[in-house]
């Protein structure tokens, strides 16, 4: 047994709140779990997990060094006695030995969530705390990686994202991965079909029921009332808030006109394939 | 080449600064002989397999760092490495010092703690907690205020409870060392370019083990100041197995029982508390405050 599902996503595209589900229906306890208790592995770029199988410290390493390892330590799940689920924010890419980071061999299959970007640029923007023009940017920059820094210890290693067109296709185009592809939207208006379709090819439980409490448990009201009842350890440190507003289309308020040009400029072919262009270009 | 670190002589082909030398050129025994040698590839034949570049047996952990070189640590004794062609002495030196020589700590039967143990008074606090966590500039911190770092990374405690003092050395980022205003320019990279340094530190002749009177587990999280919360009776022996350095090393080597043990005889003596800071930002008078009045307030 063993081998890894992969919860991929851009960052702000709903992956916590999939994951919410999946531990709510992993569970299938009577109450919703709180948001700082979700149970569903790691996420692959956490410099524990790399220490903790490798034996010595990634710390000690340059960030390509430290990718060159990062197959082998996702192929010593293969060991597990239990299927591993793990978040994980990377592109899918390669080493430079030309071996996927996420290696084939222990990769049993990848979710892909993928969300309007002229939605993900607001969320984005506020955890990142940037402005729009410049998240914008970012979003289409193909260097663009998060923990870059050198000069002093992350708790996660660097990843690799891309930009976001490049990262969705490096993701659903990856040849011979086992990929479903799960739209931001559709999990907000059709739940039953699209959270189903998840766990079936998780391998977890499909019983209705079972699926409908854990959808209940994990609503975005829910998930947001914990963090604001509480507070949410995922939260950036200087942004207010880790959950937003949980829904689709809300960029019609928060981006100007220049502002859904140039995302369309940069993301246009890959929004049309999801969706988010109709037919004349314009968001839908 | 002769030197001593954790109460021990330890004799050496490839050259030590770190560590303190002992004068001497010849010395008939050294407790722990570090040579430069074959170390077969492929594993331990008889040994368990606990990482994809990590074997032990009862006697020795194997550890590869590919591209680096291969550690192969014997008996608490011995620890042999073969070097990758062309492997600059530095990057040798990084994994010999921790993992190779964490792994020997445990094998002469030391409970091994991640993390920096700093002298107060007669006693020694130590610091353990993730990495990243902030406790080698918490220990700088603490040095600039006048107490002196007994080990930094590696923590080795005896039977007695004692924690053995390592070698005069802090490894220092760059990020930290400006908010320490410590100057990097002078200061040797701890590999050829990286951003972390290596700090050495004033040592005090003949500093000894020093009783553990407190540990403190540093955290970081959304909150506004700094929080301290005191880990009682039947808590503290969780946290301290979890803060064990490389707990997958003990699998193998049998020597669960041993350190499940002294962690038991450990937590029934300390003071333990759980010491969080606000994440993103890192006020480190702040966070020093708290921690002497709390060891100034349980003695």
């Amino acid at each position: 047994m063993g081998g890894i599902y992969w919860l991929a996503s851009y960052p702000k595209s709903g992956n916590t709140w999939f994951r919410s589900f999946l531990h709510n229906l992993v569970t299938d306890a009577d109450t919703p779990a709180f948001i700082d208790d979700l149970r569903t592995g790691q996420i692959a770029s956490s410099r524990s997990w790399l220490d903790e199988v490798l034996g010595f410290d990634s710390a000690e390493l340059d960030a390509d060094e430290v990718d060159r390892l990062r197959p082998a330590v996702y192929r010593w799940s293969l060991r597990d006695a239990q299927i591993g689920y793990h978040k994980i924010h990377d592109a899918y890419t390669h080493t430079v030995d030309g071996e996927p980071l996420v290696s084939r061999e222990a990769t049993r299959g990848a979710i892909y969530i993928v969300r309007n970007p002229l939605d993900v640029a607001p969320s984005a923007a506020n955890h990142w705390q940037l402005d729009l023009d410049a998240t914008i940017a970012r979003m289409g920059r193909h260097d663009m990686a998060l923990a870059t820094s050198r000069s002093r210890l992350l708790e996660q290693v660097r990843q690799r994202l891309l930009s976001w067109s490049a990262h969705v296709l490096s993701w659903v185009d990856a040849p011979g991965l086992p990929c479903v592809v799960l739209r931001y939207e559709d999990m907000l208006d059709q739940p039953l079909d699209s959270f189903t379709r998840a766990a079936g090819f998780l391998e977890l439980p499909q019983d209705r029921s079972r699926i409908e409490k854990a959808i209940r448990f994990s609503d975005f009201k829910l998930l947001s009332q914990q963090e604001a009842d509480k507070g949410f350890r995922e939260r950036p440190p200087r942004a207010a808030r880790f959950f937003r507003l949980g829904t689709s289309g809300a960029w019609r308020q928060a981006l100007g006109p220049a502002q859904i040009q140039r995302i369309i400029a940069d993301h246009g072919a890959v929004m049309r394939r999801f969706g988010y262009l109709d037919s004349d270009g314009r968001p839908i | 080449m002769h030197y001593t670190a954790y109460q021990l002589s330890i004799r050496s082909d490839i050259a030590l600064p770190e560590l303190l030398s002992d004068g001497a050129d010849q010395v008939a025994t050294a407790d722990v002989d570090i040579r430069l040698a074959k170390v077969a590839a492929g594993g331990l034949a008889d040994g368990q397999q606990l990482g994809p570049f990590l074997w032990a047996d009862r006697q020795s952990l194997w550890l590869q760092v590919p591209r680096v070189a291969r550690f192969l640590v014997q008996g608490g004794h011995t620890i042999l490495i073969d070097p990758e062609p062309g492997i600059d002495e530095d990057s040798l030196r990084v994994f010999l010092l921790g993992s190779a020589l964490g792994a020997l700590l445990f094998q002469r039967g030391h409970l091994v703690l991640h993390g920096n143990a700093v002298r107060i008074g007669g006693q020694c606090m130590v610091c353990v907690g993730p990495s990243g966590a902030g406790k080698s500039t918490l220990a700088t911190g603490l040095m600039q205020r006048g107490h002196d770092i007994l080990a930094d990374d590696v923590v080795p405690v005896n039977a007695a409870c004692h924690a053995l003092p390592g070698f005069p050395r802090i490894k220092l980022w760059q990020d930290m060392a400006e908010r320490l205003h410590i100057d990097t320019a002078r200061l040797c990279r701890i590999r050829p370019g990286s951003e972390k340094f290596s700090l050495p530190v004033a040592r005090p002749a003949g500093l000894s083990a020093l009783p553990i009177r407190w540990i403190y587990i540093l955290g970081s999280d959304q909150g506004d100041s700094v929080r301290l919360e005191p880990v009682d009776g039947l808590q503290r022996f969780r946290p301290l197995h979890d803060n064990t350095y490389r707990v997958r090393f003990l699998e193998g080597m049998a020597l669960k029982a041993e350190h499940l043990q002294l962690c038991g005889r450990l937590a029934g003596r300390i003071r333990l508390a759980r010491v969080t800071r606000p994440k993103g930002r890192f006020d480190l008078d702040a966070l020093i405050d708290p921690l002497l009045a709390d060891m100034a307030a349980h003695p």
